[in-house]
């Protein structure tokens, strides 16, 4: 007997519907589209945040054959960080400041739409001091989220380039910019907020990803009602276990009404696992800058988070840098794995920090499991205790210790972090972390006269150099180096293999099937490597340095690899700012990494082009 | 984004000694004698290019007399020093200068933040090799991210105290240091991010009393010197310690509403700073005009000063720590 097809087609199209459980549509939506390796879905490329592509037509033995596919410039200068967002037939990429949106079509690698916000110069300037970057895009839900630099959020229609909403995010009177990628998850747009260097107070907010509504918003201290920590139930790792939390842990580290400007902001990388329906992301330094006028561990400045996605609820938090004095911002992305560790497959999330070491905890309890250096030049603390969860810092190279009348020289890392921003890959087959660092330290001197809003006072200045010493064994030995991209096992701490780099690699890496690694480096090189022995396979100059984060999707069953070159941001900012001459007395304001970078100018200029590579032939 | 300048809260006895070095104070007007002193108070860089002739100085001298504009890089309302209604009294130095050289004064205006130099003296005119503007009328002398020119005037930290609040008896700011427990309580004194008040307040075991401000504000509506003056007005705060300009234009908006106490430098915590204009490093000949002009104006700039209130102390000799090119 013959079923009539409409009917059946009817009821199976029910039973689907039926099966699949409740979730809202554009969770399901975003994580659906991560699990097509032809799409780059979110900036991470998926909610994990492993960068990893199960893409292999671009493999360790035909990559020495990659060649540049096509190119399309921003026509922007400034830094350009992030990368490209792929959907389907669609590539959309973002500038740094005016934060102009293209989407390209593949097909005809032609501009389908383009959206530059209107930001208003006069509250943009004062903002724009810092060379505003913007780490790229989000989409769900049919739209595209972009977090322009003035703190406004705005959904535009993916089709069209349509504005559907937009909601200030903050005040960018208060100092309050962003630079960061959001992150759609569920109904919501998670985000935060930059502007540390103003005493703002960070927090991570959801709005609804309809109207722009806010949902939730948890601040990095202050009361319990604003960091939306529960007494009782939220936790936090001490004295070897899981410990809850007790009543205002966010203003009982701080002397007074401090935590107003706390500092804790949050212009990192966000994941999310839809298991735990948990959010992960870092805070970053507490404000104000000068150590000794803050007493105090400065909670939850420099912390891990673990927040509930729906409510904002603080699940677990650690400190990783108590009382910081060094700028050890703790922004960087935390990436979701499975480990085994001890025999024991763990849920675990993987941090690489400004401060030299590189954490693994349980991400469902937040206990601490690894916390190792990730280069061993790193000597402001000697080791993490696994008990305490606090590092033991060496005092010689407290600042606060040594602050009153001498130099602090030979601290490692420097401002900039062992590593930035810059996010890791994490290959599942090799079960190796890609790390792409700096391998600096800075030498802090009390002598210079500084000026800032006009008030003159007597500040110190910070002097980055190149850590000359080995990555793997922290003995000196006259190099000169100031980045490596080193591979990491995050189960015991111990670094595989690490890669010299003339400079720091400031470019995001991502690793494929293929056992590739690619990354960018600060002359504009696209290199490609070995993902078992970091073995370089191949290497291309783009137009300017690399500060982009590498991403990988496929076309018409072509696999493609594409970033965005336009040296700027921190390490490039002298050149960024055209003010570095090359001369030993041109000095950056408000950076001191010049002197590391300096010869950087002779390699890259500006410029923001979009690169994408591929295999030759059809 | 991060930043890499921390303050240090003090201050070694090194560097008070290298600011109190001498320098020759000869009457000097030729180019060339300035030239000369210039040789006599830096030291030589090591790669420095070989010094040029005197007749290529005077020529490039006069060249730079020769200019239609006066271009200076300015804070669009930084009262009391700059405002777009340029009636700051660095904009009345700027036209007292412009019109000696017979020029007229051009603003390049940029809220001074981090970045402030990076944006303007050293920043390049789009597809041009014309820099935005050529000097900042105020920077610290010693200043890093500027070539400086002699100092034209050395001010202090002031104590700033709101009459009739319980705190007119008080004549040194150590005074704060000794008051009974209840009364210290009661005290509400601004702290800023970074500066020597604040150090002097840790110090003092003040801290807690301490009402945190920025000193660095995002908003291009406000500056320092409005905020505290709103805040003082508010009773948010009674008192602060302020950098002397900035405690002159709250005194003249409010005249006989405060009490001002000098702040006294002690060997590891400076309250008076010298202050000069910034140039271009490398931009040599700039400097020497301007020091010619500095000098031959003193006078006139002290009672554009004493105008504006600003506490005005002598011009110690300094001699700048500083390689010139």
């Amino acid at each position: 007997m013959k079923k009539p097809l409409k009917s059946l087609l009817l009821a199976s199209s029910v039973a689907a519907l039926l099966a699949t459980p409740v979730i809202s549509s554009a969770n399901s939506g975003v994580e659906k589209l991560t699990k097509n390796p032809a799409n780059w879905a979110t900036a991470l490329g998926n909610y994990s945040g492993t960068r990893y592509s199960k893409l292999d037509q671009i493999n360790s033995k035909n990559v020495k054959n990659l060649q540049p596919a096509w190119s399309f410039s921003t026509g922007v200068l400034r830094g350009h960080e992030g990368g490209p967002l792929v959907i389907g037939d669609v590539i959309y990429i973002h500038t740094p400041f005016p934060n102009t949106v293209y989407a390209l079509d593949q097909a005809t690698r032609s501009v389908i739409w383009e959206y530059t916000p209107t930001m208003d110069a006069d509250v943009t300037i004062p903002v724009m001091c810092c060379d505003t970057v913007n780490r790229g895009l989000a989409y769900g839900d049919g739209k595209i989220f972009l977090q322009q630099s003035d703190t406004v959020l705005t959904a535009l229609d993916a089709k069209t380039g349509q504005r559907i909403w937009s909601v200030q995010n903050g005040d960018p009177k208060l100092g309050m910019t962003n630079t960061q990628a959001p992150l759609v998850v569920n109904d919501k747009v998670i985000t935060g907020i930059a502007g540390g260097e103003f005493g703002v107070r960070g927090f991570l907010a959801a709005y609804d990803i309809k109207t722009g509504e806010l949902s939730w918003k948890g601040y990095s201290m202050g009361p319990d009602g604003d960091t939306l920590i529960k007494p009782g139930s939220s936790t936090t790792w001490e004295n070897g276990k899981v410990t809850k939390l007790g009543k205002n842990s966010g203003t009982s580290s701080w002397e007074g009404d401090q935590w107003k400007i706390g500092g804790g902001t949050t212009w990192g990388w966000y994941s999310y696992d839809p298991d735990l329906n948990l959010i992960y992301y870092g805070s970053g330094n507490p404000s104000t800058w000068n150590p000794v006028q803050r007493p105090g561990d400065n909670k939850w400045s420099m912390s891990l988070w673990a927040r509930d996605a729906d409510t904002g609820e603080v699940k677990w938090v650690y400190q990783m840098t108590p009382h910081d004095e060094w700028d050890f911002d703790g922004i960087n992305e935390v990436v979701l794995a499975d480990q085994k560790i001890g025999g024991k497959t763990r849920k675990t999330v993987v941090h690489f920090d400004r401060n030299g070491f590189g954490y693994t905890l349980d991400r469902v309890t937040g206990e601490l499991l690894v916390a190792e250096k990730f280069d061993k030049t790193v000597n402001w603390a000697s080791h993490v205790d696994l008990k305490s969860g606090r590092p033991q810092v060496v005092s010689e190279f407290s600042t606060e210790q040594n602050g009153e009348d001498e130099n602090t020289e030979g601290v490692c890392p420097a401002a900039l972090g062992s590593k930035n921003q810059q996010p890791v890959s994490y290959s599942p087959k090799t079960k190796m972390f890609y790390i792409s660092a700096n391998h600096l330290c800075m030498d802090y001197e009390p002598f210079e006269v500084s000026y800032t809003a006009g008030q003159p006072y007597v500040g110190a200045t910070l002097t980055m150099m190149p850590a000359g010493g080995d990555v793997l064994t922290g003995k000196k030995d006259g190099s000169t180096n100031l980045g490596q991209f080193t591979a990491w096992d995050a189960t015991t701490g111990k670094i595989v293999w690490s890669n010299k780099e003339t400079f720091s690699v400031w470019s995001g890496s991502v690793a494929t099937a293929g056992d590739v690694v690619f990354y960018g480096t600060l002359e504009g090189y696209l290199k490609a490597v070995d993902a078992k022995t970091g073995k370089e396979l191949y290497k291309f100059k783009t137009p300017s340095g690399i500060i982009g984060n590498v991403n990988t999707w496929s076309y018409k069953g072509k696999q493609y690899v594409g970033v965005l070159s336009g040296i700027g941001g921190w390490a490039g900012i002298g050149i960024a700012a055209g003010l570095d001459s090359g001369e030993s007395d041109s000095n950056s304001e408000g950076l001191g990494a010049v002197g590391a970078y300096r010869s950087l100018s002779s390699f890259t200029k500006l410029g923001g082009v979009f690169t994408v590579f591929s295999l030759p032939g059809k | 984004m991060s930043f890499a300048k921390k303050t240090k809260l003090l201050l070694p006895a090194l560097a008070l000694s290298t600011l109190a070095a001498c320098q020759t104070t000869e009457k000097v007007n030729t180019p060339e004698q300035l030239n000369a002193l210039e040789k006599i108070s830096t030291t030589e860089h090591p790669s420095a290019p070989p010094k040029s002739s005197a007749a290529k100085d005077i020529k490039a001298l006069e060249k730079l007399k020769a200019e239609k504009k006066f271009r200076v890089c300015a804070d669009p309302l930084n009262p009391p020093y700059s405002t777009k209604k340029q009636d700051g009294y660095e904009n009345k130095i700027a036209e007292l200068f412009a019109k000696q050289l017979g020029q007229e004064v051009e603003y390049y205006w940029f809220p001074q933040r981090i970045g402030f130099v990076r944006n303007t003296l050293k920043s390049k005119i789009d597809n041009s090799e014309q820099y935005k503007c050529d000097v900042i009328m105020g920077v610290p002398a010693g200043f890093d991210f500027t070539a400086t020119t002699n100092s034209y005037y050395h001010s202090t930290y002031v104590l700033l105290i709101a009459k009739g609040r319980g705190w007119d008896n008080i004549t040194i700011p150590e005074q704060l240091r000794s008051l009974p427990l209840a009364k210290q309580d009661s005290l509400k004194i601004a702290m800023f991010d970074r500066g020597p008040g604040t150090a002097w307040l840790q110090n003092s075991g003040l801290l807690e009393q301490g009402v945190p401000y920025q000193t660095m504000t995002g908003d291009h509506e406000n500056n320092t010197s409005m905020m505290i003056a709103k805040e003082l007005q508010a009773g948010n705060i009674d008192m602060v310690i302020l950098w002397g300009p900035m405690a002159g234009h709250i005194i003249a908006q409010q005249p006989d509403t405060y009490k001002v106490l000098p702040m006294k430098s002690a060997l590891n915590m400076k309250f008076d700073y010298s202050m000069a204009m910034g140039v271009r490093y490398g931009d040599k000949q700039r400097k020497v005009l301007l020091n010619q002009l500095i000098s031959k104006n003193q006078l006139a700039i002290n009672k554009i000063l004493t105008k504006y209130h600003v506490p005005l102390l002598p011009i110690p000799a300094a001699k700048k720590h500083q390689d010139d090119d």
